[in-house]
């Protein structure tokens, strides 16, 4: 069993007209045992950007805490709110200072640009970036994330659009793996806001 | 006499002085004023701008009031180049303790840590001391607002309204006669012993300001301004752009000495 599959977590982000989706399962496990059904793994950095982070649970919960440090930091140093692409590469930067002893976590960063751009990545371990235009998946339900967004994603969707669609992706990927599910949270960030929604799925 | 005792900061004086540690209090004694006064909404803090010339770029970055967390805004008055060091350090240390207990840090102990830090200097390694006093404005939950001063030497003290700087000695004599605090002591037990309200606090520090500006007139270019106050239960801080102060110092006009021409 890799180290990566001891918690469990599934985690998407998706790209819509002027609006992303970042959307995460609640469950905590310690393999078989589920300990936790209202587990956070997606985490505000500025109003109109998110991070969920999926695999170690002990390092979830430390990273949230560096990064949010980090990017106090900057708002205070620069006096501004720190950019989805700039905060990318700090992620990155900050996995890859650990290369030989890594967090056990693989991110995936959401948001709207300072021009209300659209932005998503997902990283390895290790911090390599991968910028995708479309979706992004990560966790133990990925393989099947990958599936359901390939099969269901289309560009320009509205944020309703965009909330079902991901909604859907989410909820039947992690009906196929044992490790994550109990519930799920999805994020919309729009310009105008970020609507949060929670969905029960199978609770199991 | 007093030539041999000056040149260690490691040292004291046979009259018990560190002297290098009063030089420093004599070179902020020559730097831009800054006021700070709580109210029982917030505090209030203005700062005198010293350099000016019509070719500074003064819309970008603060001289002399700087964030140092989410809930601690600060004044900086002394050598602006000592005061960036300990601004990013008490940045740090904020930050740290916020990771490290998941909680924001209380305004004394990250006061009490920089000046540690200021001490340290002027106790070890032979260094000189920072050349720099700070007005710490914050709140916390444990004690609500909070204001305090601290000096080069590392000692720090909390105060319903203080002042740094240029004339500092004659504005807070101002500031003694005219603050008002009717609060009981044993009815506001928790809070920090304050009754102004806002609006009487901005426009004290207004009319010491004018008092103890020596310049003609106030304008936005001479001052920066910044008020922390509760926004929803935490903690706001605002640093006035210069529209903003223009619209508080026609406020509050009629407490402004008129220049004499």
């Amino acid at each position: 069993m890799s180290i990566m599959e001891m918690n469990g977590s599934a985690i998407v982000a998706m790209v819509g007209k002027n609006c992303v989706a970042i959307a995460t399962d609640k469950r905590l496990g310690q393999q078989a045992l589920t300990v936790d059904m209202g587990f956070e793994k997606v985490f505000p950095v500025t109003d109109s950007m998110y991070i969920g982070l999926a695999g170690l649970a002990t390092d979830v919960k430390t990273l949230r805490d560096r990064f949010r440090m980090r990017v106090n930091l900057y708002k205070h140093r620069e006096e501004r709110t720190i950019e989805p692409g700039t905060f990318a590469n700090l992620v990155s930067h900050t996995l890859y200072e650990r290369r030989f002893g890594p967090y056990f976590v693989e991110p995936v960063i959401a948001g709207l640009d300072k021009n209300q751009q659209p932005f998503i990545c997902n990283m390895d371990l290790i911090g390599n970036i991968n910028y995708a235009k479309d979706f992004v998946v990560c966790g133990t339900a990925s393989d099947n994330l990958f599936g359901m967004c390939e099969s269901l994603w289309e560009p320009d969707l509205g944020p309703e659009d965009l909330f079902e669609m991901v909604s859907q992706a989410l909820l039947n990927a992690v009906d196929r793996d044992a490790m994550s599910g109990w519930g799920a949270v999805v994020h919309i960030i729009t310009p105008d806001g970020t609507i949060t929604r929670e969905l029960k799925g199978r609770m199991d | 006499m007093a030539r041999r005792y000056d040149s260690r900061t490691t040292i004291f004086s046979p009259e018990g002085r560190l002297y290098q540690v009063e030089y420093a209090m004599e070179a902020i004694s020559h730097a831009g004023t800054v006021i700070g006064i709580l109210s029982k909404d917030g505090i209030v803090l203005a700062a005198e701008r010293q350099a000016t010339s019509n070719l500074l770029e003064q819309s970008i970055g603060s001289e002399k009031i700087y964030d140092m967390n989410d809930n601690v805004v600060a004044g900086v008055a002394g050598l602006t180049a000592d005061a960036n060091i300990l601004i990013n350090q008490s940045r740090l240390i904020a930050q740290r303790y916020l990771q490290r207990y998941d909680s924001p840090i209380p305004v004394e102990q990250l006061v009490r840590r920089l000046c540690d830090l200021k001490q340290g200097y002027t106790q070890f390694g032979g260094l000189r001391p920072f050349g720099v006093s700070f007005l710490c404005a914050g709140w916390d939950s444990a004690h609500g607002f909070q204001l305090y001063q601290s000096d080069p030497a590392g000692n720090y003290s909390s105060w319903k309204a203080a002042c740094i700087g240029e004339n500092s000695g004659n504005a807070q004599s101002i500031l003694k006669q005219e603050y008002k605090d009717d609060s009981k002591e044993d009815e506001q037990a928790n809070v920090a012993g304050a009754s102004m309200s806002m609006d009487d606090a901005m426009r004290l520090t207004c009319m010491v300001l004018s008092k103890t500006i020596d310049t003609a007139k106030l304008t936005n270019e001479k001052l920066e301004f910044a008020t922390i106050t509760l926004k929803a239960g935490k903690p706001h801080i605002h640093v006035y752009s210069p529209e903003e102060i223009d619209g508080v110092l026609s406020k509050n006009e009629s407490v402004i000495k008129p220049s004499d021409s």
